[in-house]
């Protein structure tokens, strides 16, 4: 993920002085995602910082965070429902709080509320596998308009609906066989690269 | 050693990194700079085939993470594993290897032209930097054989049976040295082609505390090629 955020946005590209980019983590394994993601984008020096309101006991995700912690990249406590305040003070969002696990209809606080605000934010979204929020399979009717998602392994149903500027597929691990029995049918990633762009952007 | 010792240390209990994350993307920059320096379209053999020998601790477990990204990258690796730990880390990565029909030899092949032969590369990951002391067998004959072959030896981290401070003027002597974190003291006296750094995973802030003085990796890239 970290890879495929960076290729849509390098460095050198990015509008604001700093190269920081929010962090917005949800309670399960997208969120968990997120803080891989967060850690790896700090160590390619953008500084990132993340919002990760409901923690996972799970022990793997709680050694993701104290990676993160370790590594400074500071937790927010709380998301400002001023959405200018977050216009102004990063360059991109990415949204890792629900993935493809969550059942349709489902709106838990603090994830609506943080989805109600990332709705009205002007800044670039990358959202990982699922926009958050979307149907898996139906898609959104009137959820979060990302720039750019990242779908892991695979896309899902409701990537269809996705209609922003790019779309990639990341999660290279995926053996044939697996590939194969699912009817997946993934791009072929370039060489060594782990994310591929499916669609050339706009 | 013992600084490369403190750094893992650190990482692993200040850091709370786990063994599986770590080894993960150790082993994804050695097939990646592999792939780099030997590209499948510059292998002699009609497929691109590699021998990865894996060493009974974590250089080994580096290698079989190694031998599945290749295998993802279009390589055809065979493992040879002769000494297996009895962990559930090492047992996962060999499953996940057999599962995308990677085979494992049950002999190491008994002469260096069979090598040179069926393979056009062989990946070294059998001692890494904890490595101290006498080589025991059956690693002994293995580096025996591997010392005599004609294609490309690869190493991961520390070429085997070198003393991982000072070489080994007569042992292997590999045509690539992927060091991982950063380089050992034996790497000065490495004279391959090929010398990559690969584990791009190692906070500013233990680089600072250790000195570690490494060059910037190019974007987002998990290997940087050093020669």
């Amino acid at each position: 993920v970290p890879f495929s955020s960076r290729q849509a946005f390098p460095l050198p590209s990015l509008p604001r002085k700093q190269p920081t980019v929010l962090v917005v983590c949800g309670p399960a394994q997208n969120g968990a995602i997120g803080l891989v993601c967060a850690r790896h984008l700090r160590i390619f020096d953008y500084e990132p910082t993340i919002f990760y309101p409901k923690r996972s006991p799970d022990p793997l995700y709680r050694d993701f965070t104290t990676q993160c912690e370790k590594m400074d990249i500071p937790f927010l406590s709380y998301l400002p429902t001023e959405v200018q305040l977050i216009n102004d003070a990063y360059n991109a969002v990415v949204d890792a709080v629900l993935g493809a696990e969550v059942e349709a209809g489902e709106g838990r606080e603090p994830c609506a509320a943080i989805l109600a605000t990332l709705k009205h934010v002007r800044i670039p979204i990358v959202s990982l596998d699922v926009p958050s929020g979307w149907d898996v399979e139906a898609g959104s009717s009137g959820g979060i308009s990302p720039d750019v998602l990242v779908s892991l392994s695979a896309p899902k149903q409701c990537a269809r609906r996705f209609l922003g500027r790019q779309h990639f597929v990341a999660g290279r691990f995926l053996p044939y066989d697996v590939q194969k029995k699912f009817e997946l049918n993934p791009p072929e990633y370039p060489g060594t690269e782990c994310v591929v762009a499916l669609r050339a952007p706009r | 050693q013992e600084e490369a010792q403190a750094i893992d240390q650190e990482l692993f209990t200040e850091y709370k990194f786990s063994v599986d994350q770590l080894m993960e993307l150790a082993g994804l920059s050695c097939a990646t700079a592999i792939a780099k320096a030997y590209p499948p379209s510059s292998f002699t053999t009609s497929q691109p085939t590699v021998l990865v020998v894996c060493g009974p601790g974590n250089n080994g477990g580096d290698g079989l993470v190694c031998a599945r990204h290749l295998k993802m990258f279009g390589y055809e690796p065979t493992v040879y594993y002769p000494k297996r730990p009895n962990k559930p880390l090492f047992e996962g990565l060999t499953t996940q290897c057999q599962k995308m029909d990677i085979p494992f030899l049950p002999e190491f092949p008994a002469e260096a032209a069979l090598i040179d032969e069926l393979y056009g590369l062989v990946v070294d990951a059998i001692f890494g930097f904890s490595f101290k002391g006498a080589v025991r067998e059956p690693f002994g004959s293995i580096l025996s054989t591997l010392e005599r072959i004609t294609v490309p030896v690869a190493s991961i981290d520390i070429p085997s049976g070198w003393d991982v401070e000072k070489g080994k003027a007569d042992g292997l002597q590999p045509d690539m040295l992927i060091s991982l974190t950063a380089p050992k003291k034996a790497a000065m006296h490495f004279t391959g082609r090929y010398h990559f750094l690969g584990g791009r995973f190692v906070p500013a802030a233990l680089q600072q505390k250790y000195a570690l003085n490494l060059p910037p990796y190019p974007e987002t890239d998990c290997v940087l090629q050093l020669t």
